[in-house]
């Protein structure tokens, strides 16, 4: 099938960036997922991702982010919601208009970005495509894998100023 | 003009003293060629199309917005204002300082995060805004370590490259008042999280620059790793960005083709972690672009600059640089490194601000084959060159002297004088001279035989039947033997002349024939390049093919003439039909003059290896035809040079105006040499002849350096001619 295609595509890009990439039936199950990656910790969710299905699944130990930066500072698990997954690269194309938004996907530790198994996109020009038909003020990302730099000496460090590690879950 | 930056022949005469700048780099160089070239294969794969066509395609989309640029400035201010940015634009580098620390003082900003931003430096930003009272701290890892030091950032992509642990160790010990051990770089890196992550949070403003600004939606592209960026434009309420016109693209279409070449030309990534698109700013924020003009319109204007604004700024250009290996960006550049700084500096900061570094090009052709916006970044550098001669050069005597080379009389006279001046030192092919050590301590000097190439009897005479029936019995052909040839190796011109022979050429000698310019148009002296190059195209008019051991010379007659005659039409035609004919010896061998596998079957138990004439390689595309040359006529062999492709350090004009930078590419070459084995080593271009032989003499190598020629043949035997005298030694 087409679509398997594309998430194995997908899957073998981001695994070799690092990404840990599930899939999972449906919210109630990524929360299941969440809930033991968590594993006794804070889980914080992004207000995009903040659908009450998931919510439910996730029960008590969750908060939803604002925009005030203390409050989501180094979260040990965030939650951010993807719009698409890019099979080229293995990345993922988040919209983070909002601040709550942004700072769960900058300042948690370990970061799990959902998105629709429908949204398993070919290449970057699709992406490319999606943006252009988005009109209008935002701030959106390719994200891929975690933030990194090889500054010093070129030696490879993970994890700096963003998650030391990120996750995809698929859904659907 | 605050640059900050040390005298250009300080930062040089600093990074020369220093072995660990020239260490870390070819450490860099060649781990980043490996993972580029990954990366590029990978991409020729996903996308069906190769390197040379998807950097074509970019290169046309930057020349339409080069073309255009107030059009696209218009489309893309229009939808930034609709996404609530102030677009705003400015002429000069104090222009956009002033507006931007006026606006910080008005908006009462008293710190200002920085993401990475190379505009921001060529303007001098940080220095003017302490001045006014505004803290600005850079935030991306490298620039933050290297404001902590003083210092500033020596390459596009890897500013603080030359820093090695030990000394960023020391740093943050002193700096922060806490240990850091030299080998935990985790805990260093994690300290830039902890001391940073304040500053984010405190922050009136943040500043960043833009990879892309994409007209069609008002966005700009930030292409990132660390993540620092994103932070510094999403927490404070104003966020500034500083960007040159030229980063224009019209759609997000054309963002992601510069996105699928940016970073594997860069970090040998396929892509970066975070690829941002700004598109206004956001609730409860504020966000000025600030578009730069500082000389862009002007290079946008002149035909032979406005490619190099369609720089993605990769750093590729000079990550393949032998010369910047050498000596690292602080030298190799002013604000900008690499080629591309070479070309952009004197339109940012003036004429002598790149005098200096453009000096330090050896013309390899290397970074024009890894540039991911096709921009023809040699021949730039040279017209640089041209400029800074024409202009700024007072002493003239290197003019006099390219003058007076002009004269085939007046050299024939003077390499007689010094043939029999130089005879007491005569050792071998060597000359042992007592001389000051900055030249001659690195590379022993060549011999000047008395008989040059064009007086020998065994140049001309036909000493044998031909070897076999080619495409060129009985054809005439013109041996052009190429200035260095004729008077410093004649036994590579000889070789020429007997393999042409062989394969049933009639071989002719014009005797009118001396230089075809190549050195003075290399080193920026046009007129009497021009001189030199009318000449050779009188000399050398018909239809008969023209054939020469000399690499560079092939090169320079079908690739430079044109550029050389551009403004006398008569000329430049006439240097065409001539280009048309040009041959260079190991290409006709392998073409018209392909003498059967096997003809010269001899020895085979030399180890030899092969070393290409740079723009054999980068410039004329010849592949690996000499080692295949020699592998079939011989039988033998080739040991593979590691770094085949890489400058043996010649480079002209160079190893003259900067012998120390020649020396340690030569090095590089030889030790590359040492790791085949070989005993011998052939090249294509009588000046790396010279270059290697000279440097594997004064550093006690055992090797034999020969030019093709003279290696294929001696396997014909030796010529019957006793007398090397063919006319008098005072003719010509």
């Amino acid at each position: 099938m087409l679509s398997d295609d594309l998430l194995d595509g997908f899957r073998a890009r981001a695994e070799r960036v690092g990404t840990d990439v599930h899939v999972v039936e449906d919210l109630g199950q990524a929360a299941v997922l969440l809930r033991a990656q968590a594993d006794g910790r804070e889980v914080v969710v992004a207000p995009s991702a903040a659908d009450h299905r998931l919510l439910a699944g996730l029960g008590d130990g969750v908060r939803i982010a604002t925009g005030e930066p203390e409050r989501s500072a180094d979260a040990t698990v965030g939650v951010v919601r993807a719009e698409l997954a890019i099979a080229e690269t293995g990345s993922v194309l988040v919209v983070e208009d909002e601040l709550a938004d942004r700072l769960v996907s900058m300042l948690s530790l370990t970061l799990f970005q959902l998105v629709a198994a429908s949204c398993v996109v070919a290449s970057l020009d699709d992406a490319a495509g999606w943006l252009s038909r988005r009109a209008g003020a935002g701030y959106t990302a390719l994200v891929t894998g975690s933030s990194r730099t090889a500054d010093i000496e070129r030696s490879l460090t993970v994890g700096v100023q963003g998650p030391e590690a990120v996750h995809v879950v698929v859904v659907g | 003009m605050s640059d900050g930056l040390r005298p250009w022949h300080e930062r040089l005469d600093g990074a020369l003293a220093d072995p660990d700048v020239r260490g870390g780099l070819l450490d860099f160089q060649r781990s980043w060629r490996t993972s580029r070239d990954e990366r590029i294969d990978e991409l020729e794969e996903l996308t069906g199309q190769t390197f040379d066509e998807l950097r074509s395609q970019l290169a046309g989309v930057k020349r339409d917005v080069i073309a255009d640029l107030p059009g696209h400035l218009a489309n893309f201010r229009r939808n930034a204002e609709e996404a609530g940015s102030t677009v705003v634009e400015v002429g000069t580098a104090s222009e956009a300082v002033a507006y931007i620390s006026e606006l910080c003082h008005d908006r009462g900003v008293s710190l200002l995060v920085k993401g990475k931003s190379m505009v921001s430096e060529e303007i001098g930003l940080n220095a003017h805004l302490e001045g006014s009272g505004v803290e600005a701290v850079e935030t991306d890892l490298g620039e933050w370590l290297l404001q902590l030091a003083g210092d500033h950032p020596s390459h596009l992509v890897m500013p603080a490259i030359h820093k090695r642990k030990e000394q960023i160790a020391q740093l943050l010990t002193a700096t922060l008042g806490r240990p850091f051990p030299p080998d935990d770089i985790d805990a260093m890196v994690k300290s830039a999280r902890t001391e940073l992550r304040e500053r984010f949070l405190t922050a009136g403003a943040g500043l960043s620059g833009a990879n892309a600004l994409v007209a069609e939606s008002g966005s700009v592209m930030l292409v990132t790793n660390e993540g620092n960026n994103r932070l510094a434009t999403s927490l404070p309420p104003l966020h500034i960005v500083v960007v040159g016109a030229e980063k224009l693209v019209p759609t997000f279409q054309d963002a992601m083709l510069q996105v699928r070449l940016l970073a594997r030309s860069a970090t040998g990534q396929s892509i970066t972690t975070y690829t941002t698109f700004v598109t206004g700013p956001r609730t409860g924020q504020e966000q000025h672009i600030v578009v730069i003009d500082n000389g862009r319109s002007t290079m946008a204007a002149d035909p032979d600059f406005a490619s190099a604004l369609g720089c993605i700024r990769c750093g590729a250009c000079a990550d393949v640089c032998p010369p910047y290996q050498v000596v690292g960006g602080h030298a190799f550049g002013h604000v900008y490194t690499g080629a591309i700084g070479l070309v952009n500096t004197p339109f940012h900061h003036g004429l002598e601000a790149g005098a200096g570094p453009q000096s330090l090009c050896v013309s390899c052709g290397a970074c024009a084959v890894v540039c991911p916006a096709e921009i023809p970044l040699p021949t730039q550098i040279l017209e640089v060159r041209r400029a800074v001669a024409e202009e700024l050069d007072t002493s003239r005597w290197k003019e006099l002297a390219l003058r007076a080379f002009a004269s085939r009389r007046l050299v024939g006279a003077a390499t007689r004088l010094l043939a029999v001046t130089g005879a007491p030192f005569r050792d071998g092919r060597l000359s042992r001279l007592p001389g000051p050590r900055r030249h001659v301590g690195w590379r022993t000097p060549p011999v000047v035989p008395l008989v040059p190439a064009r007086s020998r009897g065994d140049l001309t005479a036909r000493d044998r039947t031909p070897l076999a029936e080619t495409a060129v019995t009985g054809r005439r052909v013109l041996l052009f033997l190429q200035c260095v040839t004729d008077r410093l190796d004649p036994p590579t011109a000889v070789g020429a002349a007997r393999l042409l022979r062989a394969a049933g050429a009639e071989v002719v000698v014009p005797r009118s024939q001396h230089c075809c310019g190549l050195p003075a148009y290399d080193a920026g002296y046009w007129e009497p390049a021009r001189r030199m190059a009318r000449a050779t195209i009188e000399t050398l008019e018909g239809e008969d093919d023209v054939v020469t051991p000399a690499a560079s010379c092939a090169i320079a007659m079908v690739h430079d003439y044109e550029r050389l005659f551009r403004d006398e039409p008569v000329w430049q035609d006439r240097a065409r039909q001539l280009a048309d004919r040009v041959h260079d010896l190991v290409s006709y061998l392998q073409g018209p003059a392909r003498l059967p596998d096997g003809a010269l079957h001899g020895r085979s138990d030399e180890a030899v290896t092969v070393h290409r004439f740079c723009q054999s390689g980068n410039v004329a595309e010849s592949g690996d035809e000499m080692v295949r040359l020699v592998e079939r006529l011989c039988g033998i062999d080739v040991r593979p040079l590691p770094e085949g492709d890489v400058c043996c350090g010649f480079g002209g004009s160079t190893s003259l105006s900067v012998p120390e930078v020649a020396r340690h590419i030569l090095d590089r070459k030889l030790g590359c040499v040492d790791e085949t084995g070989a005993h011998v080593v052939l090249t294509d271009n009588p000046g790396c002849v010279l270059h290697l032989r000279g440097g594997a003499d004064a550093s006690g190598r055992h090797v034999e350096v020969l030019h093709v020629a003279e290696f294929l043949a001696r396997r014909l035997g030796p010529s019957p001619v006793s007398t090397p005298y063919a006319l008098p030694p005072t003719m010509c």
